[in-house]
Parts: structure tokens; sequence; C-alpha cells
């Protein structure tokens, strides 16, 4: 187990140095400083200022200090407001970003959980037809289309919830559902297919032949089983929620970083969308580690399965 | 009781006439594994109704931009944003495509416009007929589709192939590589092309190339691994197959399910990825639109002008149910022990 998980924490710091090393050097082939276009500028000002930020060190040299840097968790200057750093626009943003994103995840496990579990039940009936065409539609329908018939109709026409913004509670139930949507479709589908194939086993047979009542077959056998594999989805469901943030906070003026994120792009605020997107990669790949590795503990065939590939 | 009164005697009994050749007789026609996939395939009316939705969009995608007289960006802000008017339709209120906006005016009349021009869609902003535009970026969604099918069906089969058949030290490199691309999130990898490219098209296309096809990879990799040892090749083997017969007619043939199931579903999640991209400003750029630029466009003025933001986002929701309903029922009819 150990071995394993120094293998794969090495293979996921090797990618991240692959992704840091071409983000700088794709830095360095950008036309123009950080300084050109001030004008003010006299020449000795624009040398205290190079030297001030390391740039007029060679290449190599500032490689080595950005990576430095990085190990320490700095990311760098903004462009877009004098002298903060990436990381505080990162952490200012943390808090919204991450909130939605719980509350998206914890909603729709729940509510996919339920719908999968009704329709393995209900195998065959209106309920298990009813619960697929919604996975069906849930996956198909992309978030943003989602949450901007949403925002429409419930917020515009209807009036019941805050169109935009994020001034309290009742701010956050629109754009938590668009964004739960997905994750809804994906645990329902799956639930059911997990929980038909254990309500098959006969090891279920069994225990409802020894006189155990069916809600408590449902309940500890079926269930607390299915549940075991949902935890391969989660990798991908959390890859999802962070693409998806990046549209919903957009839409709902959400002051996180997926908002943040976009609004340098149009700004071409580099240093803001390099930082970002090492930021977005670091937790992606931490992520899938953490799921891998989670995998492994819970179902050691797993483990000895990946191991031989 | 009569019948338990009744003697049974020998002559009422006769003997069966049993003809061996006849039991091992088949009665019905026997179906190869191909042709009773799409007999499975056939009786599933979603997935049907995906693919008849799938072939209609295609083919109206080609053909609609050319009904109208107008061209995706020819501009005249004399006719901006009218609703949507579709002759012999127009009595029928509920359906909106009258020319009369949602305060109830009916802009044809308002602005003038001579009688011989229909916008089926209305126009944009620019006056622009959105027609034309949403069939446009309908087109656009249909490349991606069709590109990330190719790269699919040629990186990933290839790569993933290569990968399984030749094991050992090629197998290790090539997985090397792959662990390192896996973890790198697609969404960085278009940034940087962006930043070295433009936004476009062609990122979006050179990203799709580099990280498109590692799904399809390891799938590809995994069911030649376990091919690999079965009997059946190791008893053609025996019988002198070259590897290229191997690989043609005993392990791409019971691979091709896994294959197709898995680029039906890469189609709708590439769909997916440029719409978003276009829709946060990082896909196609004006004057040129996408599905998703069009949706971004009309959400923009969605209280005003629904229209603009109605038929785009219908298209797209229409396009990607249909082609998950496809896929889900391609695994069922090639691979029922995956049904879900």
């Amino acid at each position: 187990m150990l071995r394993y998980i120094i293998k794969r924490v090495s293979a996921m710091l090797l990618t991240l140095l692959i992704i840091a090393t071409i983000t700088f050097f794709l830095m360095k082939l950008l036309p123009g400083s950080p300084f050109n276009n001030q004008e003010k500028l006299s020449e000795s000002q624009r040398y205290a200022l190079n030297e001030k930020y390391g740039l007029n060190d060679p290449v190599p040299v500032q490689y080595i200090n950005y990576l430095g840097k990085l190990a320490q968790g700095d990311l760098g200057y903004t462009f877009q407001f004098d002298g903060r750093t990436v990381n505080s626009l990162i952490a200012n943003g943390m808090g919204p970003s991450a909130t939605i994103g719980f509350e998206a995840l914890l909603f729709g496990t729940l509510v996919g959980l339920v719908l999968g579990i009704a329709a393995a039940l209900k195998h065959n009936t209106f309920i298990d037809y009813g619960a697929m065409v919604m996975a069906v539609f849930g996956i198909a329908i992309p978030s943003f289309v989602f949450a901007g018939l949403l925002q429409y109709y419930v917020g515009v026409k209807l009036g019941w919830l805050p169109v935009a913004f994020w001034n309290g509670p009742e701010y956050h139930i629109m754009p938590a559902f668009s964004l739960s949507v997905g994750v809804i479709a994906t645990v329902a589908r799956f639930m059911r297919t997990e929980m038909l194939e254990i309500l098959g086993t006969d090891y279920i047979l069994m225990a409802r032949s020894k006189g155990i009542s069916k809600q408590a077959v449902i309940i500890k056998h079926c269930v607390r089983n299915s549940m075991i594999p949902i935890v391969t989805i989660l990798g991908p469901m959390a890859i999802g929620l962070i693409t998806g943030s990046l549209v919903i906070e957009n839409i709902f003026a959400i002051p996180g970083i997926g908002e943040q994120f976009v609004k340098s792009i149009n700004l071409n605020d580099y240093p803001v969308i390099m930082g970002t997107t090492l930021f977005y990669s670091f937790l992606i790949i931490l992520i899938i580690l953490v799921v891998d590795i989670l995998y492994g503990i819970i179902d050691p065939r797993i483990r000895v399965a990946g191991g031989k590939s | 009781m009569s019948m338990s009164e009744r003697k049974l005697t020998p002559d009422l009994f006769r003997p069966a006439n049993i003809d061996t050749a006849k039991g091992e007789e088949i009665t019905k026609p026997s179906l190869s594994f191909w042709q009773d996939a799409i007999r499975r395939l056939k009786k599933n009316k979603a997935a049907m109704l995906g693919l008849f939705a799938i072939v209609f969009i295609i083919v109206f995608s080609l053909i609609a931009p050319s009904l109208s007289k107008y061209g995706m960006d020819d501009q005249e802000l004399m006719r901006a944003n009218l609703p949507p008017k579709i002759p012999g339709l127009e009595k029928i209120g509920f359906l909106g495509v009258n020319g009369v906006d949602i305060r109830g005016v009916n802009q044809y009349e308002m602005k003038n416009v001579p009688a011989e021009d229909e916008f089926w869609f209305g126009t944009d902003v620019l006056g622009r007929d959105q027609w034309v535009r949403v069939w446009k970026g309908t087109q656009i969604s249909l490349y991606i589709a069709f590109l990330a099918a190719t790269i699919d069906l040629i990186v990933g089969v290839v790569y993933g192939g290569i990968s399984a058949f030749y094991g050992g030290k090629v197998d290790n490199a090539m997985q090397r590589v792959v662990e390192v691309l896996y973890g790198i999130p697609n969404l960085v990898v278009i940034i940087l092309f962006i930043i070295i490219l433009d936004p476009g098209i062609l990122s979006i296309t050179l990203a799709l190339v580099i990280t498109g096809w590692i799904g399809m990879s390891r799938i590809v990799r995994a069911q030649i691994l376990s091919l690999k040892n079965r009997e059946f090749v190791l008893a053609s083997k025996t019988l002198g197959s070259t590897n290229g017969r191997l690989i043609s007619k005993h392990l791409l043939p019971n691979t091709l399910g896994a294959i197709i199931v898995t680029s039906t579903f890469t189609i709708p999640g590439a769909i997916f990825f440029e719409a978003f991209l276009s829709f946060i400003g990082l896909g196609i750029q004006p004057p040129t639109a996408s599905l998703g630029a069009l949706i971004a466009d009309g959400f923009r003025s969605l209280r005003i002008y629904p229209h603009l933001a109605i038929y785009p986002a219908s298209i797209m929701c229409i396009l990607m149910i249909s082609f998950n309903l496809l896929g889900d029922g391609l695994r069922d009819a090639l691979d029922p022990k995956m049904r879900r």
C-alpha cells in the first residue's frame, strides 16, 4: 500500500512539474513585459522594477526561482490591481466557490441516492422510467442552459428567488441547484445499476430467507454495499463541479474563483490565468489521487488489479 | 370419472417417429453478432429516436443556411432584433412565430421590413439572420463531434492497441505518457493553446487532439490485454497467423463494440466542451458563432428577446440528448452485460 501511494504521489508531482514548466516557458514566450506599456517609466525605473521582480536574471535562474516560489505556494502578482497577489485573489474567491461546490455535491448526492434507490426498488415501473428519463436529461442538458432557464423562470418571471449575487442563504439555492443537476443524474444512474445488481445476488436472498425484514435487508445490505463503488465516480464528478462552477459563477455573478478566472481571461491577466490554472490542476490531481487511494483502502481488489496493469 | 374407467390398450399407442437429424435442425436463420446487435438497437425506441434526430439535425444544418438569402454576417441595423416569423404558421398564436414581440408589437410592420423578408428564427442585435447563424453554429458543434470521434478512432485505438499488443517495455513507456497526460485537465490544455494561438476553432481542435483520445486508448488497451491471452488467439497463433492477421481478424473485431460505445459517449462530451468554452468566451470568436456562443449572447437579452436564446439552446439540448440516447442504446445492443 505504501509503495502504491509513493508511486502515485511521485506521478502527481511529475505531472504538476510538467504543467508548471510549460506554463512558465509560455509566459516567457509572450511578447512584452508587465512594465512595457507604462510610458512614463524612465530607463532606470524600469530597471529597478525588473530587478525587484527578478526579471533581469537569466531565464534558467528565473525558472528555478519560479519553481522555488511555487513550491512555497506563491503564485505571483496580478496585473489587475496594484500589489495584490494571485494567492489573495484565489483566497478571496475560495469561500463562495467551495461553499457552492460543497452544497451542490451534498444536495446532488442525497437526491441522486434517493432517486437511484427508488428506481431500483421499483424496477420497470413508472418511477424507474421517470427517474431514468430525468437522469438522461440531467446528463445531457448543459448546466449553463439549465442555469439560464432557471434564472429566467424562477428568478425573473416568478420572482421567488434573487436572480444573482451573493448576499445570503437564499442566494445559494439556484446556483447550487443548477450545479447539482449533473451530480444528481450521475449518482442516480450509478446507484440504480449497483442496486439492481446487488438485489439479484444470493446473499440478499439468503438474508431474506433467514427472516430479516425487507427494510433491514435493503438498508443494511443493499444500500451499504452499493455505496462502495460510488467512490469511483467522485473524481470525475468533482472535475465536473469545478468546470461547472466556472459558468455557474458567471451566470449568477458569484464572486468565486471561477468568476475571477473568466474575468482574467478576458483581461489577459496572465499571472492570474496561470496561477488559477495551476491551482485547478493541483486540485483535480489531488482529488483523483485521494479517490484512488481511498478506493484502494476500501476495496483491496482494485489495488491488486491496478498494480498489475 | 369416465376417463379413469377407460382401459388403455397398447393399440392406442404408436411409436414416436424420432428423426435425429430433425432435432439438430435450426429453425431460425442464425444471426451474426452484428445482425443481432442491429436487431436489438432497432427495438430500442429511444435510441432510434435519437438516431433519427441526429440525422435530421445533420441534414438540416447542411441545407438550412442556403434556404435564407442572407449570409452568416450580413448586418443591417434597420432590421435588428426582429422576432421570428414563419409564413404559414403565423395564425397559430402559441408558437410565437408571427413576428410579434413579447410586448405585442408587430416589429415587422413597425420597422417597415419588406413583406418578402421573413426571418424564421428572427434576427439578432446587429440584424443578422438568426436562422443562418443557428444552423451554421450547429455545423460547428457537429464538426467537433466528428473530430472527437475521428481522434478517438484513430489515435486512441491505435495507441491503446499498440500499447497492449506489444506489451512489456513499449507498454510501460506508453502508459507513463498517458499517466501524465491524464493528469492534465482539459481546461489547462485549451488555455495554454489560447495563449499561444488565439481563441478559436483551431485551439479547440488542437486541445481535443492532445487530450481527447486518452479515455479511448485506456479502454482499448484493457480490452486487448484481456483478449490477447484468450485461447482462440493462442490457437490462431499456433496455426501460424501473422501479427497483422491476429489484429485485423481477432483482436479488433472483438473490441469494436467497446470502441463504438466509447466514441458515442465521447461525442456529447466534446460538444459540451466546445459549447462551454464558447459560452465563457474562450471558444469560437465573432463573427462566426457556435451554439454555445449564440446561447451566451441570447442570455444577455433573455427578458426582451427570448427567441435569441431559445432556438440555439433547444437544438443544443436535442443534440446532446440524442447522442446520449443513441449511446445508451448502442451499449445495450452491443454489450448486453453492461446494460444499465
